[in-house]
């Protein structure tokens, strides 16, 4: 008995070291430059580097297939969601958060400081994008998508056409309003209908907003959450305008053959831009700024807009978006755009707490 | 004598059970408790208690993240105290789980007496087919409502159909009703539960004493059947009040801009507010709340000896 059971440890032993010798030289043959772990993406979803190729066309011709071994994307469908994981200790290497968003990283210490020079594109990409970006002399988010909030309106369902912020409060509209689950959104919505500028409030001010939030409920159906619920509250009719709608929405809605038009209120559109920002902890330089080139690539900026209708922040990639999707975003008319949009700009976190609570309230308030 | 035998425990576990074990294991008898013990203790201690006094922790904080977490403040406890609109939050969220309770019983109750008396050889037939629907993912029950109450869904297509209404009615959905018949429906079968258990108790013989007395069939029910069976509406009022005051995926999906709870607001506290120690503090508020009825009824059920305790 105790032969055999000596004959079979030799033997497992044998086994196993076959094992390891084989994983250590399959391990050997792989390409020199793959990193230990994959860079850890922080990312919107629908925006992933594993899943659209199309968007980073230069690493997807790079690393075809082995992708996964170079990037790892976690999700995300709201900024708040993401910062609260950020902040709560996930490790990301990359992260993609919208302006209004980028000075809590940096105050929180949660990004590092970009060197511009690496980043090939950096000139085309206009300043007013780039600026939001910039905290003591130093940039830290490279502009990538930027959007416009506007009226999703149902045009057979609303018995006359909405033309500004202020017509949701309308009670023609009652019960067939949503507002978007978000705080900042919101508040800058109301206090835009109302002609107060969003981004520079009094207390008496925000409390008025604030009762205007909650005047609005009667005419609300719901609040909506994500773009998924967007996009089916729009289709089954429930909603004719989904306020703070973006442009994807739209295009969905379009490409099933809805009746929706997107509409410019008369204040003008709120818009806002997001960016790729570096974790504080991320050491993998090189292959987080191949990323970044890829992504600013104007391929694939164009290949992003033309699919989601989106704006570019690189302005190389103008000359490849198709027409349809160049007319929505004005790209002919950009010093207009600017002049009339209210883009976000970064908030303070006494600010978002504030507005945190506000909204809280307001859902709170009978 | 049915049932008899898998309601009431086996009484032969309790009796001369020290001795035998002790001879087969080897191991001292407290020993074998404490072996038995651990593992759930453990559990809980892991995963319930630590977190608790974490929660505890948290609410004392000025913030969750940076130095700002060292502070100890009762800011949280006093921007509850001070925010009416929590606080009637609070009010409407314990209201409608008592609502929702308090129909859930009603509805189960006649469900659980069906079961449990005239439903025969076929009893566990039926109780499997009320508790299946429950085995489908809960969003997908919570959301089928839309079919039946959504702007063209069953109810307003019917009413149209018949020309009562010309345009559908968009109240039904996205409201609190929606709220509480969604989750009567989803507690139903959790409710007939505790008082089918608790009506199979009951001594047929009871009955018959009663009808033998002369009490008419809805005497009998009144003064034998309904008292019987308390313990088990009890248990069904707990089951159903105490998760459904936290509930927040129903509210959310079906409860449009009046129809939220207080979970709805912990979870964005939490989750995208950043305000954890808020959070934590409306949890608790919220716990504490919910324990009293609980605390309320294990001790009547000590004076009555209702739950099967010893009757003083």
């Amino acid at each position: 008995m105790k032969i055999y059971r000596f004959r079979a440890l030799v033997l497992l032993a044998v086994f196993v070291s076959t094992l390891l010798a084989g994983c250590s030289a399959g391990a050997g043959t792989q390409e020199i430059d793959k990193p230990d772990e994959p860079l850890v993406i922080l990312e919107w979803t629908g925006y992933e580097v594993t899943e659209y190729p199309q968007f980073f066309v230069p690493l997807s011709d790079k690393y075809g297939d082995n992708i996964n071994d170079y990037f790892n994307v976690s999700v995300f469908g709201d900024d708040a969601e993401a910062f609260a994981k950020v902040q709560s200790g996930f490790n990301a290497d990359i992260i993609h958060p919208c302006s209004s968003w980028w000075g809590l990283y940096v105050e929180s210490g949660l990004v590092q400081p970009l060197d511009v020079s690496r980043i090939a594109e950096w000139e085309n990409i206009p300043e007013a994008f780039r600026e939001p970006g910039k905290f003591n002399g130093e940039y830290y988010f490279v502009p990538w998508d930027w959007y416009y909030e506007a009226l999703l309106v149902r045009t057979d369902l609303v018995p006359e056409m909405p033309t500004s912020l202020a017509d949701l409060w309308d009670p023609m509209y009652a019960g067939h309003v949503s507002l978007w689950d978000n705080g900042e959104v919101s508040f800058a919505t109301a206090a835009l209908a109302f002609g107060i500028d969003p981004f520079n409030t009094t207390p008496e001010q925000d409390e008025f907003v604030k009762q205007k939030l909650i005047e609005i409920k009667p005419n609300l159906l719901t609040y909506w959450l994500d773009y998924t619920q967007a996009i089916e509250l729009s289709a089954s009719g429930d909603a004719w305008i989904v306020a703070s709608a973006w442009q994807d929405t739209w295009s969905v809605l379009v490409d099933e053959g809805y009746e929706v038009a997107y509409l410019e209120p008369e204040e003008g559109y709120l818009a806002g831009v997001c960016g790729y920002g570096i974790g504080t902890n991320n050491t993998n330089l090189d292959l987080t700024y191949e990323f970044l080139n890829a992504a600013i690539d104007p391929h694939s900026m164009a290949n992003f807009t033309n699919e989601y209708w989106y704006g570019a922040a690189n302005f190389a990639a103008n000359e490849f978006i198709d027409e349809g999707a160049a007319e929505l975003l004005q790209l002919d008319d950009f010093e207009n755009v600017l002049k009339n949009t209210r883009f976000y700009p970064p908030l303070t976190a006494e600010r978002r707490d504030l507005l945190s609570d506000l909204w809280n309230e307001v859902k709170a308030a009978p | 004598m049915r049932d008899e035998t898998s309601l009431n425990p086996p009484v032969s576990i309790q009796d001369g059970h020290g001795g035998i074990e002790k001879k087969l294991t080897g191991i001292p008898r407290r020993s074998q408790l404490a072996l038995l013990v651990a593992p759930s203790a453990l559990w809980l201690i892991i995963l319930l208690v630590l977190p608790l006094i974490t929660m505890i922790g948290l609410s004392f904080q000025k913030s969750a993240f940076g130095p700002d977490s060292e502070v100890f403040t009762f800011a949280s406890y006093l921007n509850f105290w001070q925010n009416s609109a929590y606080q009637s939050l609070l009010g409407k969220s314990l209201w409608i789980s008592l609502v929702v309770a308090g129909l859930s019983i009603l509805l189960a109750y006649p469900v659980a007496y069906f079961l449990a008396f005239h439903a025969g050889d076929k009893q566990s037939l039926l109780l499997n087919i009320m508790i299946i629907p429950a085995w489908t993912s809960f969003l997908l029950r919570v959301l089928a409502w839309r079919l039946i109450l959504g702007s063209n869904g069953l109810i307003n297509t019917f009413l149209m159909w018949l020309g009562v209404i010309q345009e559908p009615i968009s109240g039904l959905f996205y409201s609190v009703n929606a709220v509480i018949i969604t989750l009567v429906y989803i507690w139903i079968p959790f409710a007939a539960l505790p008082i089918y258990v608790a009506l199979l108790r009951i001594e047929p013989g009871l009955l018959e004493a009663a009808s033998d007395l002369g009490a008419k069939p809805w005497q009998g029910f009144f003064k034998v059947t309904l008292p019987l069976s308390i313990p088990g509406i009890l248990a069904a009022f707990l089951y159903v009040f105490i998760p459904t005051v936290g509930e927040y995926v129903t509210p959310a999906l079906v409860g449009g801009p009046n129809g939220l709870m207080i979970g709805n607001i912990i979870w964005d506290q939490f989750m995208r507010g950043l305000d954890w120690p808020m959070g934590a503090t409306l949890s608790l508020v919220v716990m504490l709340i919910v324990l009293l009825p609980l605390v309320f009824m294990a001790k009547a059920a000590q004076q009555t000896g209702l739950f099967g305790g010893k009757s003083e």
